[in-house]
């Protein structure tokens, strides 16, 4: 094997007192893409930017050819050819497409940007990456996908000898994803080193000659991928075989539905026809962006949306406001919790309480002894450990999505809609969540369970309503759910034709 | 400009610029209906002294909306721009007819300008203290070196350079255009153009090796200049210095800034749009004051518009949670 | 997964030195430190009379500073108190009086519309999704239209008995706005830090799509945090206009920038979701205390302003320090 160009030796890094990274060790030879995987959480986003300087670790140091960092800075790591393309997209919308791919390392004449010079190499990396585009459009304008493509040939334009892709292919279409493939089989040939990400094991399989897997912040495997199948990747990921993660359970029998909609439309969706029936947990599934956010936030009154007829536990029409959907029992764990779901500065038990000073009466007088205990309550019963006071920030990806599902059960809820909850979240608490979720519907409840995860879909679900371009493409009973016939019926009816 | 040679640059630049046009042309047709209607009530306007006359009312509330656009674009706010452009004036009005000269009293005016702006955004940006309280304390020091240069209303203005600036000569209009066309210069830089970047997403910026903190320093410092430009301007305008004449434009600079489409957040807007800002709001008080409004209703309507182009877009094109 | 932990576990009691880290008790100790130390330093600062002066003076700061902290705990600003300041020492003349000797009609129906003023303010925010600092900031412009048109620049004066006996009287010795704003200082933090109501307007400011996903009523806490701020200014300028015998336009300009630095010096965050009205009221009492220092060493009114503001400034250096990405 060629040495190494950048290399990662034993470093650790924490936040906020939790642990991300412990003793990691990682080398990225020219020639070869070398895959990360890991569960979300378990540490790769934090490995990356220990890699590209823009974090710094707690202990061991980073190796640039040899030489050891012991605090490398983003600029040194670029010096030194490492460029990154991030899961969260570093774009300025205003700006063109080529003054975004020259950000940061405008060709100058005269103290001023170069626009011919930009153009040109600006124009080379885009026919590398297949982007067809105007170079002068505004990058705002771009869907997800394309935006996604000028980022990579953002890293390109800087020549990098080492190339990082956080899950680059988490929005692109079978196409561009084609394109990335010859693309990166390419730059291997001409001796870049490649860190890949991705949760799609394929492509892993596929592209990848070398494998390194992270868990809960510890290297568990670090080997060649050749003799590894696909589930022996899952194995190395979750530590366990994959039918382990989900717990038994017996379908509820054929019961009273709770809410139905006909002809339901908000947002990107139209005309949809839904029934929620007590006692199961009904699966939405599909592709990214299908319209399954609009579908849980319309039902919860948090967009606007109208429905032909509607009936919510009895009360007829669509609730028209957040407050009005909680009185008829309805609850949202939101997919983004940091953003959508959580007060990351308030305590603990502040965010527990949040729905109940949302229903109270406004200038009635809290009683303080009464909320401790029930957060206490909630804690217990959860597994949240120590103290409530803190801020939430402060808690694991795992236990912040515990507060916000705890924060619902005071309210007793008889539907709770949940927007990927498992995104971000280590294996336990899965684990955890998976057996609350199907308590829950043995009480009688109804769960909603949107995911894009599809073996979620598969193991705990009664119904999958599969969504493509807002619609229910597909409603998959029990004994027809499967992996295959989510993803075909997700992929359109011709896709699934040819399939089959 | 020597940028927009070659003939791919020609391909890349100036498409560019016209994609950017696109969030401010509606307000361009508004800007551009009122000026027509400006026009229609007072024909005067359409001659070069009309021209001129109005150029010379418009052009300091333009400088400090470009000096409030500026650090808007960066995610950054100032409170200080009013006493920043009194405290042109007074150093202006002090220095120019004294042994200094006015070439003098022009250098130590830019140079304060420059020096405050940096100091404000070396403390907003490597301090971490929130612009709006560093500016809001910043107008109070500003405020009180102005005070201290000149307690009361007094100095004075070289007559000849205050005709040539606000006389009866087109000096506005050119110095308007100048200061619009070294800012594309500005913007045609690495620094210049990391502006936007800087404001809407500085973390990302960072890790593309934007020099995010330089770059809103900078924007800070030149800030600081064109306030104190408008205040040399203002000084001229009136042949002398008075030290709290320019409290009035802090505010007028975040209304003419937000009605351009300039954004709070950083990294939303451009400079043409706060230029046509600030002319609409100029040519709106010259229209109502043409029409015999009643200053009540000059406030009132003021009001109501600056609340109704901002709400416009919002209710049009209104999605999310409520 | 279930497990159970002591009380003292889930809800340590806290620790002296935890105090020391409490932005309202830090500032509340700034205020007596610098009032011993000028004390002693200038005859005649520590006399009774002195320091019951100050509080008079911080009393109207500290009212209007009421609805600026609800206000900026909420996430937003207002730039509008000032002039609904003005607008109601310049307003209670002009109000009907309905026959009423007490003069308490003509205040009442001043801090209703004051309170309508800032429910305006709170219907561009909430509903039109006018950004904040425009929203008031247009308020501020329209409302000095409407005082030219109803006080024609000049000055009025009040001979109203319930504002004379508030902006005059000393029951037992302290001035009557002193306790005044005592009774309402406490209602404030009650509804702030003891209501349903209060905590909303808290997860309003740290952060509100999750606060409207988790039930909570974004569009009404909105509206009626900005009434308050109406209310809260309505009330200090009644009171200044008792405390000064006239009102005139102008009279409530210094009240913006000083309810917002209180608020600040008080701790709350300017970008808001933490704080407390209990940092503000030492906050205010700095403010006029610096003045007042300022005003001993017989400074011009330029040097004063300087001092002011640099006082200000290292105030915020000393604690002030914000997270910059949140």
């Amino acid at each position: 094997m060629p040495a190494p160009i950048i290399e990662a030796r034993g470093v650790s890094k924490s936040f906020f007192g939790n642990p991300v990274l412990r003793d990691v060790s990682i080398a990225l030879a020219p020639g070869r893409i070398h895959a990360l995987l890991g569960e979300n959480g378990a540490g790769k986003s934090t490995l990356i930017n220990l890699l590209s300087g823009a974090l710094v670790p707690d202990s061991g140091t980073i190796e640039i050819d040899g030489k050891p960092h012991a605090s490398l800075t983003p600029a040194e790591a670029r010096r030194a050819g490492v460029a990154v393309v991030q899961q969260e997209l570093s774009l300025t919308s205003q700006l063109s497409i080529a003054e975004n791919i020259g950000l940061g390392a405008y060709p100058r004449r005269l103290g001023l940007i170069d626009y011919g010079t930009l153009a040109e190499r600006a124009r080379a990396v885009c026919d590398m990456v297949g982007l067809d585009e105007d170079l002068a459009r505004p990058v705002g304008d771009l869907p997800l996908g394309r935006r996604q493509m000028v980022e990579i040939a953002k890293a390109l334009f800087r020549n990098p000898r080492v190339l990082i892709l956080d899950e680059p292919t988490s929005s692109l279409s079978a196409h561009e994803v084609e394109t990335l493939t010859a693309l990166l089989d390419k730059l291997r040939e001409a001796g870049t080193a490649i860190l890949y990400i991705s949760h799609r094991l394929n492509e892993v399989m596929r592209l990848c000659e070398y494998v390194t897997v992270l868990k809960d912040g510890v290297v568990t495997a670090d080997q060649s991928l050749a003799g590894t199948d696909a589930d022996g990747l899952v194995r190395l990921m979750v530590g366990r075989d994959p039918g382990d993660l989900f717990p038994p359970w017996t379908p509820t029998p054929e019961t009273e539905t709770i809410v139905s909609v006909a002809g339901f439309s908000s947002g990107p969706l139209s005309d949809i026809d839904l029934e929620i029936r007590r006692g199961e947990v009904l699966g939405i599934g599909g592709l990214v962006g299908q319209g399954q956010e609009d579908l849980l936030l319309g039902l919860y009154g948090a967009l606007p949306a109208s429905a032909r007829s509607a009936s919510f536990g009895g009360v007829s029409g669509v609730p028209s406001s957040v407050p009005k959907a909680n009185a008829l029992g309805l609850a949202y764990v939101p997919a983004d919790r940091k953003r959508e779901g959580l007060h990351l500065i308030h305590t603990i038990a502040w965010n527990m309480m949040l729905p109940q000073f949302g229903r109270a009466r406004g200038l009635s007088l809290r009683n303080r002894s009464q909320e401790r205990a029930l957060a206490r309550d909630l804690a217990d019963h959860l597994g949240i450990k120590g103290d409530l006071t803190r801020q939430v920030q402060a808690l694991s990806g795992g236990n912040q999505q515990k507060v916000a599902l705890a924060k619902w059960m005071p309210s007793d809820p008889s539907i709770l809609l949940l927007n990927d909850p498992t995104r971000g979240v280590d294996v336990e608490t899965k684990r955890e969540i998976y057996i609350l979720l199907r308590r829950f519907a043995s009480e009688g409840k109804a769960v909603v369970l949107s995911s894009s995860d599809t073996p979620e879909l598969v193991h705990l679900c009664d119904r999958v309503a599969v969504m493509r371009e807002g619609r229910i493409a597909a409603m998959l009973a029990r004994d027809e759910i499967s992996e295959e016939a989510i993803v075909a019926s997700a992929m359109g009816a011709e896709a699934a034709r040819a399939a089959a | 400009m020597s940028v927009t040679s070659g003939p791919a640059s020609r391909r890349l630049y100036w498409p560019a610029q016209m994609q950017r046009n696109r969030g401010v042309r509606g307000l361009f047709v508004v800007v551009a209906l009122f000026v027509a209607l400006y026009a229609y009530l007072f024909p005067g306007l359409l001659t070069v002294g009309g021209v001129s006359k109005f150029a010379q009312s418009w052009f300091p509330l333009a400088l400090v909306s470009m000096s409030q656009a500026l650090l808007m674009l960066t995610g950054g706010i100032s409170l200080s721009i009013g006493a920043t452009v009194s405290l042109g004036a007074v150093i202006a009005a002090t220095t120019m007819t004294g042994p200094l000269g006015v070439v003098g009293g022009l250098a130590v005016v830019m140079i304060a300008g420059l020096a405050i702006g940096a100091i404000t955004g070396v403390i907003v940006v490597r301090l971490r203290l929130p612009a709006i309280v560093v500016t809001l304390a910043a107008s109070f020091i500003i405020g009180g070196a102005a005070l201290l240069i000149l307690p009361r209303p007094g100095g004075a203005i070289p007559t000849w350079f205050s005709d040539l600036l606000a006389g009866n000569t087109p000096a506005a209009l050119i110095l308007l255009i100048v200061t619009a066309l070294l800012w594309k210069v500005y913007l045609a830089t690495p620094l210049g153009l990391s502006l936007y970047a800087a404001g809407e997403n500085p973390v990302g910026a960072y890790r593309g090796g934007v020099p995010v903190d330089i770059a809103r320093i900078a924007a800070y410092a030149i800030s600081g200049l064109l306030a104190v430009g408008a205040g040399l301007f203002v000084a001229a305008q009136t042949g002398s210095g008075d030290p709290v004449i320019g409290t009035a434009f802090t505010l007028n600079s975040i209304a003419a800034a937000v009605l351009g489409g300039v954004g709070f957040l950083g990294g939303r807007g451009t400079m043409r749009g706060a230029i046509a800002g600030s002319l609409l709001l100029s040519v709106m008080i010259n229209v109502m004051f043409f029409l015999g409004f009643p200053p009540v209703a000059q406030y009132v309507a003021q009001g109501l518009i600056i609340i109704g182009a901002v709400a416009l877009p919002e209710i049009t094109g209104r999605r999310g949670p409520r | 997964m279930s497990i159970a932990e002591s009380e003292t576990t889930r809800f340590p009691p806290r620790r002296i030195g935890s105090l020391l880290k409490n932005r309202a008790f830090l500032t509340f100790l700034i205020v007596v430190l610098v009032w011993i130390v000028a004390g002693f330093a200038k005859p005649g600062f520590g006399s009774f009379g002195h320091l019951r002066y100050l509080l008079e003076l911080a009393a109207v700061i500290g009212l209007v500073a009421i609805g600026q902290t609800f206000v900026v705990i909420s996430g937003g600003i207002d730039l509008s108190v000032g002039a609904i300041v003005t607008v109601s020492a310049v307003g209670v003349p002009l109000a009907a009086d309905l026959g009423d000797p007490t003069g308490t009609v003509p205040v009442l129906i001043i801090l209703a519309a004051a309170t309508g003023i800032g429910f305006l303010n709170g219907l561009g925010v909430a509903l039109l999704r006018v950004h904040p600092m425009i929203m008031t900031l247009a308020m501020a412009t329209f409302l000095q239209g409407v005082l030219i048109l109803v006080a024609g620049g000049s000055a009025v004066s009040t001979q109203n008995p319930l504002l004379h006996w508030f902006g005059n009287a000393r029951p037992l010795g302290v001035p009557a706005a002193v306790y005044l704003w005592v009774v309402v200082s406490a209602l404030t933090l009650l509804v702030l830090h003891a209501t349903p109501f209060g905590a909303r307007i808290f997860a309003l400011g740290a952060n509100p799509l999750a606060s409207a996903l988790s039930g909570v009523n974004t569009r009404r806490t909105t509206m009626a945090v900005y009434a308050i701020g109406g209310l809260s200014a309505g009330l200090a300028g009644v009171l200044l206009l008792g405390m000064n015998g006239q009102g005139y336009v102008g009279i409530g300009d210094p009240y913006l920038l000083a309810s917002i630095a209180a608020v600040v010096l008080g701790g709350t965050s300017i970008l808001g979701g933490s704080g407390t009205y209990a940092g503000t009221i030492p906050g205010a009492i700095l403010l006029v205390t610096i003045t007042a220092l300022i005003t001993v060493v017989n400074a011009s009114p330029g040097w004063r302003s300087i001092l002011f503001g640099s006082l200000i400034l290292a105030l915020l250096l000393f604690s002030g320090r914000e997270a910059r990405n949140r």
